[in-house]
């Protein structure tokens, strides 16, 4: 699977792994990732460490994302490389996510 | 799952059919060679059982004619004989057959054999399915494609022809990425130019295109500001689009004095060639359009200028993601090095099939993945 989840109820936060090309390929296992935990979390976790590409399908994916869970909810993308951080601040991604 | 037993002996036909019953594999049977082509037609197995010996032809002959009826279907073909020598397990092979049983033979074993084979066919049928249902896709998706190339094109004719003072290249590749360019003088003779990338590949990204002219080729008439027509394309696209789908873009407006006010959103840096060789940079600071609502929505432009022999220069991220035949990406350095170069020439038009001359030079023998779009500028008046 390119795409897990593990959540932390202590932390009251749930986190999604992404391994490989972030793209449309992944848009209903990554609707699927967020859409289908028992709750909602007050921090969702996307780690990007493994993710070397990211398309414009992507960006929509998170845009999407963003609106489907709680606005209190913060969303913070983690583990982004140069290129990716580039295409993430082009699009000023950092008005909606958190950026690390 | 359907099997033809042919076998001169009643005794192995009755024992096979027992054996295969139990397994629900529904069984006829043949005692010669031309009562088994025949029933091969009309009953059209799925796997065949035979003895090298067979009344009436040749065993090895059958094989290959079978194999030829069944044509792309794929049956296994069993040999059951006692005739073990090498010799004629070789030529059973040779023939086409796909396994060997001795006779007199084992039922477990026999069982366990034909469970193979029958799996294996499965596969087969599950695998011819798939492939014909995506062959299906492949087609539709192809057509989607084309018409949403046609789409474009209509919307991109309306765009101001090319000139020394315009240049607009597209090279298309197979799947429409979403790459609109327009660029159209106003009656004030100041100019309009819309850049975008919409998010996706084909039909779904040409379908917010329609609009974005609309609104265009209308602020073109109306002398609308740019701050207000990206307001405007902003909240058509977040009205008509899912939330997954926005257009990155630059909206420019450069006046006849060279005057450059410009909203970017979401797109990469557009370069500016001064006269010197030195560059500038036009910068994308808002999120794309489509994203924001209506009340979040940021219209300040910025404001540069395009002095005479300046030249301003769009590329969409096709061009910095251009891969060579090391599958290396372009990247943002390069492309600007290859831009400064080539626009040292003084006729744009000259200049832009020299760009083109070198990213087609670039990619080499590698497949060019996204359509490509390439926009320059000069100012008319000076």
């Amino acid at each position: 699977m390119s795409i897990s989840v593990s959540v932390n109820d202590k932390q009251n936060s749930a986190t999604i792994t992404i391994v490989g090309n972030f793209d449309f390929s992944l848009f209903n296992d990554f609707r699927a990732a967020y859409s289908d935990l028992p709750k909602e979390y007050e921090l969702y976790v996307i780690d990007m460490n493994m993710v070397e590409y990211l398309d414009s399908a992507a960006l929509g994916m998170l845009l999407s994302m963003r609106n489907a869970v709680n606005p209190e909810s913060d969303i913070e993308l983690k583990g982004t490389n140069d290129f990716i951080k580039n295409i993430l601040m082009i699009s000023r991604f950092d008005k909606r996510f958190r950026i690390q | 799952m359907k099997l033809l037993c042919v076998d001169s002996e009643l005794v192995y036909r009755e024992i096979l059919s027992l054996c295969a019953e139990k397994e629900n594999i529904h069984v006829k049977s043949a005692s010669t060679y031309d009562e088994a082509i025949q029933t091969f037609i009309d009953y059209a197995p799925d796997i065949v059982t035979l003895d090298v010996i067979i009344k009436g032809g040749n065993a090895f002959d059958l094989v290959r004619k079978i194999k030829h009826l069944s044509g792309k279907r794929f049956v296994p073909i069993i040999f059951l004989s006692s005739h073990t020598t090498d010799s004629v397990m070789d030529q059973c092979f040779k023939s086409g057959a796909d396994d060997f049983i001795s006779k007199p033979f084992n039922e477990v074993l026999f069982n366990i054999r034909l469970k193979t084979h029958v799996r294996h066919v499965e596969l087969m049928k599950e695998m011819y399915r798939k492939n014909k249902a995506l062959t299906y896709y492949q087609t539709m998706i192809e057509r989607e494609h084309e018409m949403a190339h046609q789409v474009l094109n209509h919307i991109q004719n309306r765009s101001e022809n090319n000139s020394e003072h315009v240049a607009i290249t597209r090279l298309s590749a197979a799947s429409f990425n979403g790459d609109l360019a327009l660029v159209k003088t106003r009656s004030d003779s100041a100019r309009l130019v819309f850049v975008g990338d919409f998010t996706g590949h084909g039909l779904p990204a040409s379908i917010g295109a329609l609009p974005v002219m609309q609104a265009f080729f209308d602020a073109v008439d109306d002398l609308t500001p740019v701050e207000e027509l990206a307001s405007q394309i902003n909240r058509i696209l977040f009205n008509i689009l899912p939330d997954y789908m926005f257009c990155a873009g630059y909206l420019i407006l450069m006046s006849s004095n060279g005057k450059i006010e410009y909203w970017g959103g979401g797109m990469p840096n557009a370069f500016i060639r001064r006269e010197s060789g030195a560059v500038d940079y036009l910068q994308s600071n808002h999120m794309p359009l489509g994203v924001l609502p209506f009340t979040e929505f940021e219209d300040n432009f910025k404001s540069d200028s395009l002095n005479a022999e300046d030249t301003l220069i769009i590329v969409s991220d096709g061009v910095l993601e251009l891969k060579n035949d090391n599958g290396k990406m372009l990247g943002n350095s390069e492309v600007e090095r290859l831009i400064l170069e080539s626009y040292a020439e003084k006729s744009l038009l000259e200049a832009q099939k020299i760009t083109v001359h070198k990213l087609t030079e670039y990619l080499g023998d590698s497949l060019q993945l996204d359509d490509i779009t390439l926009v320059a500028l000069r100012n008319t008046h000076l």
